[in-house]
């Protein structure tokens, strides 16, 4: 009898444990969403949209090449992110409602993390991808910073620095990478088109 | 004591999953629309989500990828907060799982999208213009608090009877949250920058002269 039972509850706990399981269940919530008005039938198409073309780490990256060409703009990133960016008609918003930009050196490189969860400057980036979210990559970035980096394939200098920044209250962090040589006169378009989403939290260089 | 609020520092983890997309799936696409109308139309708001994250058994947190642990989050609250009804959800689920792809009903509020995408921009700052009286000013040394263990906290467990230095006093205010039980951020206070050496949060690091910063509530922070 015992024997049976746990057969069940396993057969039951593995059709729950599914991708079909979770694709059901999250189209049955968006079913019955519809059928109270508590979601428009177009919603969710236009927030998938919206993270790909309007908020995202395309957003980032032509704030980096513009903080790469102009340093007068950078000094002003440096010291109010969220004013200086609605100068290249970039909006800030949820999750960046406080941002603060750092930027790499030959002295120190910076690294961003959510030890608690998965605090992230949404108006620069769009959405964490799941490294940033991983349990792992949360425990180990704080206390072997050069182990992840170099899960990532980024190794850096003997002697350099690393300034951590675990993103636990109100502040969102961005990282101005280092310019890559070779670049100089580069129109800020191209030099845009080199910046990683993980170059712009310190998880990634930026080659040209 | 909650693992979920201890994960800084965990050793012997292992490689990190380098998975740069942010959805594997479709369905965490769609999911993480609806959450985010949750949240645009005042449903739910992160730490509702967060007590429900700390609040797992820490096994499962490890094992299920982040939206499998959100699907389980949003159906738990909006069935506990009668939103919809578990017979109603389980029913849907298995309608949808035998006919995958049966459409979705063509009704719903349009006015939702609009709402949801001003909600992008507009956030929910937590930063309060008022006038407060910071007990700490740049350089001074700071104790973390050993707080008592909450429902929900914002207080890496790893920086816990560390000792720091104030970098920055933010201006004004913050109020974290008022909507779920808290280790004292629920009222407005001040936030401060405080860095940390690594090898004084770990004394067996090889001494890099690497430095942590984290944003801390005042309430978090003694003299030290």
């Amino acid at each position: 009898m015992s024997d049976d039972h746990d057969h069940d509850h396993e057969h039951h706990h593995h059709l729950r444990e599914s991708e079909s399981y979770y694709a059901a269940r999250t189209k049955a919530l968006e079913s019955l969403f519809r059928e109270k008005g508590m979601i428009g039938v177009d919603t969710v198409d236009r927030v998938i949209r919206f993270f790909e073309h309007e908020m995202g780490p395309f957003n980032g990256a032509k704030v980096v090449a513009k903080a790469w060409t102009d340093p007068a703009f950078k000094a002003r990133l440096l010291a109010d992110a969220n004013k200086a960016i609605a100068e290249l008609g970039l909006k800030d918003g949820i999750e960046g409602e406080n941002l603060r930009v750092v930027e790499n050196t030959t002295a120190a490189h910076n690294v961003v993390c959510c030890t608690l969860c998965s605090c992230w400057p949404w108006p620069l980036l769009g959405l964490p991808p799941y490294w940033f979210k991983d349990p792992v990559f949360r425990a180990r970035i704080v206390r072997e910073p050069r182990g992840v980096l170099a899960d990532f394939g980024v190794s850096l200098p003997e002697d350099k620095r690393i300034d951590i920044w675990d993103s636990s209250a109100q502040v969102r962090y961005f990282v101005i990478p280092e310019r890559p040589a070779g670049t100089e006169g580069w129109p800020e378009e191209k030099l845009a088109a080199l910046v990683s989403t993980e170059a712009m939290q310190g998880l990634g260089l930026v080659s040209a | 004591m909650k693992v979920q609020h201890f994960l800084g520092g965990i050793e012997n983890l292992g490689p990190v999953a380098v998975e740069k997309r942010v959805f594997v799936e479709p369905w965490e696409a769609q999911l993480f629309a609806v959450h985010t109308t949750m949240m645009g139309t005042g449903i739910w708001a992160w730490p509702d989500l967060r007590v429900l994250a700390e609040g797992m058994s820490p096994l499962d947190y490890f094992k299920y990828r982040y939206y499998i642990k959100w699907l389980g989050g949003m159906c738990h609250f909006l069935v506990a907060k009668n939103y919809i009804s578990e017979k109603e959800l389980e029913e849907r689920t298995k309608h949808f799982l035998e006919h995958p792809d049966a459409p979705l009903p063509n009704s719903g509020d349009n006015a939702v999208t609009e709402r949801v995408i001003e909600y992008f921009y507009t956030g929910a700052n937590p930063y309060r213009d008022v006038a407060v009286d910071p007990l700490f000013k740049v350089g001074d040394k700071v104790r973390v608090k050993d707080m008592p263990p909450a429902v929900h906290t914002r207080l890496p467990g790893y920086l816990r009877n560390k000792v720091g230095v104030i970098d920055t006093v933010y201006k004004g205010a913050y109020l974290y949250a008022d909507n779920v039980p808290t280790d004292g951020i629920s009222t407005t206070q001040p936030v401060y920058l405080v860095k940390f050496k690594t090898r004084d949060l770990w004394s067996d690091i090889p001494d890099k002269g690497d430095v942590l910063y984290n944003d801390c509530f005042e309430v978090y922070l003694e003299a030290a």
